[in-house]
């Protein structure tokens, strides 16, 4: 799963922008998998298993990405942009970002020495920052990028630690992984599984796919934050790495079902996996757009604890992957079967 | 002397402050090339000497530092979250970056920082996830182990390099291209090149160079700051418009007036940097070394210093390169102005 974890990772993928991870998965999934793109950018993977389910379900990961898009070049040739989904900016500033080209550019501001100890202190805006690809001048720019382009950070997949993974994107192309996984093993049951776009700019996607599939029950593997760092007191800890899967009540977008919130730990009780739970409301992900489609759809989210979320150094543990995964393949069998 | 790639190999060297040995060693190897008559000393400052042959010659000192920005581990928590000190690395730059801690075994690490999905509280302090425990960190990290910033040098394009630690290992590069102009020529001094340590907290390493050196006179190479949109045009030199010809109270105006005397005869590029004192280069203080040694700064023009991607034109580097070359030559440079 890890090796399919980091080319996912490599993939880039804005929101807006996801065909490239779509082909990825495409040339990952084994043949007797049929699929399908909607209109929207949708990847939409059906795959037949021993027995019709009692119940419909689908597993849903979003394939975009957070990143950036060039909307002007100025007379120097400097690029401004802006972020597509939610980046501190403050995260970007001091680094290397890429475009599908090949075109690098890099983010400072003046020197230090040449801003006062007070302006250093505050956080930087968007507005204020240029992505500088060494041309002098907007015709020289423009030969290598045009407004509407989107920009990435470095991959920088690395393993660190004891058993961390670091790279961009791993929101949400560990949940597309977890997803692929299941795939290509024999299953009990029919699956549908959705990779969706658009998650990061409001979680665009999720509603038309989970719309044309209608599914009885929807489960999304994600990400989700984990602030179980140095100096942030327990409770706003929300989750934490190597505690397991998080399954939660309740998110900035989504109330999950009590029901399907009590099964899963059951089963992770059952399986022995580690599982968890956040301690703090935040974040949110495609469960708000696909329990409220199609008439209303019971969605519970899976997901994999992350540290540094929306970042170019997004950090997770495998075992925690793992049990995720683990609990997702658990989820679906106990949900398809209700 | 292909000088993109110099500078890949002097900037993916470490050497923190204090911690230069594998800077130096890489800077060594290079200058190696011009002379036998080269070594590191206790303080890790390189030192080479190039001399004509016969009659002796006034010295020249022709130097650049050879440390760069990064952090200081200061205390390792319960959890294994490392506490860091900034060695004048730019602290905005730093949320979410991948690091290498340079302990008993390098490790790479990310700096902590909080989603946007957070509210976010400033803690003002660094600190650095390892993906170790305190137990399991034990005999690799300790106190005092520097960190630096993980950046691949890279081309933007054509002649525009970016890497961490051009400040001032383009200085470095820049000496060393000089160097290769000068390979076979007859020279006006015996030269004495130093790669100096630990410039960034005081400039100690240039101080017992300078002195052990006997220079008569000083060429100081360094970076100083490029224009930027946000940035004010008189507080800046502009990138590829050349070396920028150092001119101040605490600089020897007869070597100021003598380089840009010989840029304009030799059609270097070059461009003045008025500062109003001292220049915060190692100039500073090699000329009030021993009994004081007349001393210039010439600057390379970068963007983003003390920052991961510190970006220089490689012309400007070969621009300094020209007129180091033009001073020590033959027909070159003087205090007779």
């Amino acid at each position: 799963m890890f090796d399919m974890l980091k080319e996912l990772c490599a993939c880039d993928g804005c929101s807006g922008d996801e065909r490239g991870v779509a082909k990825y998965i495409i040339s990952q999934l084994p043949q007797d998998c049929e699929h399908y793109i909607d209109g929207l950018g949708n990847l939409i993977v059906t795959k037949k298993g021993i027995a019709v389910p009692k119940n419909k379900v689908i597993l849903a990961a979003h394939m975009d990405e957070v990143g950036f898009i060039v909307t002007y070049i100025t007379d120097d040739g400097y690029l401004r942009f802006a972020p597509v989904g939610g980046i501190n900016a403050s995260a970007v500033i001091g680094r290397q970002l890429h475009f599908k080209n090949g075109t690098v550019g890099v983010i400072g501001t003046k020197a230090m020495h040449q801003i006062p100890k007070a302006e250093r202190e505050k956080e930087p805006s968007f507005d204020s920052l240029l992505i500088d690809i060494g041309a002098s001048s907007r015709e020289e720019a423009e030969k290598k990028v045009a407004a509407g382009d989107c920009a990435y950070f470095e991959c920088g997949y690395t393993e660190f630690g004891d058993g961390m993974i670091k790279a961009k994107a791993i929101d949400d192309r560990i949940g597309c992984a977890i997803l692929l996984l299941l795939l290509k093993k024999r299953l009990p049951y029919d699956i549908t599984c959705v990779f969706t776009v658009q998650e990061e700019i409001g979680t665009r996607g999720a509603g038309p796919a989970a719309f044309s599939v209608k599914p009885d029950y929807a489960l999304v593997v994600e990400t989700t934050t984990a602030c179980d760092i140095s100096g942030v007191s327990a409770e706003k800890r929300v989750c934490g790495l190597g505690k397991g899967a998080v399954v939660s009540y309740m998110d900035k977008g989504t109330i999950y079902p009590k029901e399907l919130y009590n099964i899963a730990f059951a089963k992770a009780k059952e399986l022995e996996l580690k599982a968890q739970t956040k301690t703090l409301i935040a974040g949110g992900n495609d469960s708000s757009a696909i329990s409220v489609s199609a008439g209303g759809i019971p969605t519970l989210a899976l997901s994999v604890p992350c540290r540094y979320l929306h970042s170019p150094s997004c950090v997770i543990k495998k075992e925690d992957a793992l049990a995720t995964a683990s609990l997702a393949a658990a989820m679906f069998c106990e949900l398809c079967a209700k | 002397m292909d000088i993109k790639n110099v500078l890949t190999q002097l900037c993916t060297a470490d050497g923190v402050s204090g911690d230069e040995a594998s800077a130096a060693s890489a800077a060594l190897s290079l200058v190696s090339r011009y002379t036998d008559d080269c070594g590191i000393d206790s303080f890790y400052n390189v030192f080479a000497k190039i001399e004509n042959g016969g009659d002796k010659r006034p010295t020249l000192l022709l130097d650049a530092h050879i440390d760069r920005v990064g952090l200081i581990v200061t205390y390792i928590d319960d959890d294994g979250f490392i506490i860091a000190s900034s060695c004048g690395a730019d602290e905005r730059m730093l949320a979410a970056q991948t690091v290498t801690v340079h302990g008993a075994k390098k490790i790479k690490g990310v700096v902590c920082t909080l989603p946007p999905h957070v509210k976010k509280e400033s803690s003002g302090r660094i600190v650095i996830d390892t993906g170790y425990n305190k137990k399991q960190l034990e005999g690799t990290v300790a106190a005092g182990d520097r960190i630096t910033v993980d950046s691949a040098p890279r081309t933007l394009s054509d002649n525009i390099f970016t890497a961490p630690a051009l400040d001032d290992r383009a200085g470095v590069a820049s000496i060393l291209y000089a160097l290769e102009l000068l390979k076979g020529k007859k020279l006006k001094y015996d030269l004495v090149v130093t790669f100096t340590a630990r410039e960034e907290t005081g400039e100690d390493g240039a101080k017992i160079a300078a002195y052990d050196s006997g220079a008569d006179l000083a060429l100081e190479t360094d970076v100083s700051f490029a224009f930027t949109p946000d940035a004010e045009r008189h507080e800046c030199g502009e990138m590829g418009r050349g070396v920028m010809i150092g001119i101040a109270p605490s600089l020897d105006r007869r070597m100021s007036n003598s380089l840009i005397r010989l840029a304009r005869e030799k059609e270097i590029p070059y461009q003045t940097e008025v500062m109003n004192g001292k220049t915060g280069t190692n100039a500073d203080s090699i000329s009030v070394t021993g009994g004081g040694i007349p001393a210039c700064t010439l600057s390379i023009p970068i963007k983003y210093m003390h920052t991961p991607v510190e970006t220089v034109c490689v012309d400007d580097i070969v621009a300094t390169s020209r007129l180091i070359a033009e001073f020590a030559a033959e027909q070159g440079g003087t205090l007779n102005v």
